[in-house]
Formats: C-alpha cells, sequence, structure tokens
C-alpha cells in the first residue's frame, strides 16, 4: 500500500513535523519506523504527525507510534496526532491513543 | 443461501492490502455504509496481520480468507495451519493501558458484532467474525 512520509524539522519552534499521506500497514510500519527513529536520532525534539491525509492505519501503525511514544516520554519529548480522519479517529479511541497523543 | 469466496493469500506483508482491497469491494456491494466497511477492512486486516506476524512458517507459508455473503450479513474466516498459540494467555488491553500487543484482537473484537478465535499450538488459528448490516435505519 503506498505510504509518503514528510518530515520537516522546524528550528524556529523546536519541532519534528510529521505528515503521513496514504496507508500505514504492515507491508510499510518499518518504514515509518525508521523516519521517526532517524529523526529523533538528529534532533531530540517533540514530533507533531498530520494525520489529515491518512486514509488507513492498522495495529502495526499505532503500535510504531506506541514505540515512539515511549521513546520520546524516556527523553521528556511529546507527540502530537494532528488532524486525524473519523475512522482513524476511531481505531485512536479503541487503543486509547486519544487520550495521550491527540 | 450464501455465496462463498475463497482467498489462498502467501502469507507476506505485501498481501495484506489485497485482500483488505477485496473485503472492501464485497462489503461495498453487499450494502454497507462507509463505516460499516471501513470497520471490516481494518478487522480482515487485523487477522491477516496477526497470522503474517505471529504464524512463523517459511517463505511459502499460505493461510484462507473466506467471505460469506449473505442478505443481512458478511461473515469472514481467516484461517492458518501455522504455530497457533494459547488462547488462556491472551489478555485484552485495559482502559488506560496503551500498549502494543494483543492490540490487534482486541481491535477485531470491537469493530465486529461476534467474533469466534480457535487456536491450538502446533495446530494454527482460526477467527471467524460477522458483520450484520444496519436494517430499518433512515
Amino acid at each position: 500500500m503506498a505510504l509518503s512520509i514528510n518530515a520537516n524539522n522546524n528550528a524556529q519552534a523546536g519541532l519534528w513535523e510529521f505528515r503521513l499521506v496514504g496507508e500505514v500497514d504492515i507491508s510499510n510500519a518499518h518504514y515509518f519506523k525508521k523516519q521517526l527513529e532517524a529523526a529523533l536520532s538528529e534532533k531530540r525534539q517533540s514530533i507533531t504527525v498530520d494525520l489529515s491525509d491518512l486514509n488507513y492505519i492498522d495495529s502495526t501503525g499505532l503500535g510504531v507510534i506506541i514505540g515512539a511514544y515511549g521513546t520520546a516520554k524516556k527523553e521528556g519529548l511529546s507527540i502530537k496526532l494532528l488532524n486525524p480522519k473519523d475512522n482513524v479517529k476511531k481505531l485512536l479511541n479503541i487503543s486509547g491513543l486519544d487520550k495521550i497523543l491527540c | 443461501m450464501a455465496d462463498l469466496l475463497k482467498l489462498n493469500v502467501p502469507g507476506k506483508p505485501e498481501y495484506v492490502g489485497t485482500v483488505r482491497m477485496a473485503a472492501s469491494s464485497l462489503a461495498s456491494g453487499a450494502g454497507f455504509d462507509v463505516e460499516a466497511i471501513d470497520d471490516i477492512k481494518v478487522a480482515v486486516s487485523e487477522a491477516c496481520t496477526n497470522i503474517v506476524r505471529h504464524a512463523h512458517e517459511g517463505p511459502d507459508f499460505v493461510y484462507d480468507v473466506s467471505f460469506e455473503i449473505e442478505r443481512e450479513k458478511l461473515t469472514i474466516t481467516v484461517k492458518d495451519d501455522g504455530a497457533g498459540y494459547n488462547i488462556e494467555e491472551y489478555s485484552e488491553p485495559v482502559p488506560g493501558e496503551i500498549r502494543e500487543s494483543g492490540l490487534g484482537l482486541f481491535i477485531i473484537k470491537a469493530l465486529m458484532d461476534e467474533v469466534d478465535v480457535q487456536s491450538e499450538i502446533g495446530v494454527g488459528t482460526h477467527i471467524r467474525m460477522t458483520k450484520y448490516l444496519q436494517t430499518g435505519t433512515a
């Protein structure tokens, strides 16, 4: 499934700004994980992830976000998920991630 | 009498999306609304993903997905002959607890109307899930 990831370091805000376009599932979640890890190892800064163009995510993708949340939390950083579509919002709600990341 | 569609799927990550598209197409044709179609897509994908991640079989490993299309419901069975697991050891995430393991099955149970899981170590896993068409609403 197609997934495009844009990662931008906003130096002024001191933030990593990620944007996911397409679908995250078991076939590409490892790619998302690598991008998050690379960003955090380059600059230890909090992360926002814009989900407005994310059409689908499964437990594998949610697992990547949970893992990154754990890493960020240990470093005193945060991860914020922005603008999820209704279907994505439903999964964030089921998994409980909406309470800590939205 | 149900229409029956059976897929024999290679146990590789890249084919999970193919099953998801098939599920979406069938659910749409059966008359489910957009939200229910999304629920079915996610649930089927999660069942396939569990198999691909946990069946621990070789490169030629395949699993079966069957769709039973009836007037009032869609039943999907995802079955493998993989490693299986001890259902007694599965614990569902509790509210407030954020964790990755066990999330797939938890999501399936949250999205589908009926879910039956059977698994035996060394024999395989069988997940049967049903979604009912909502009728009588505007």
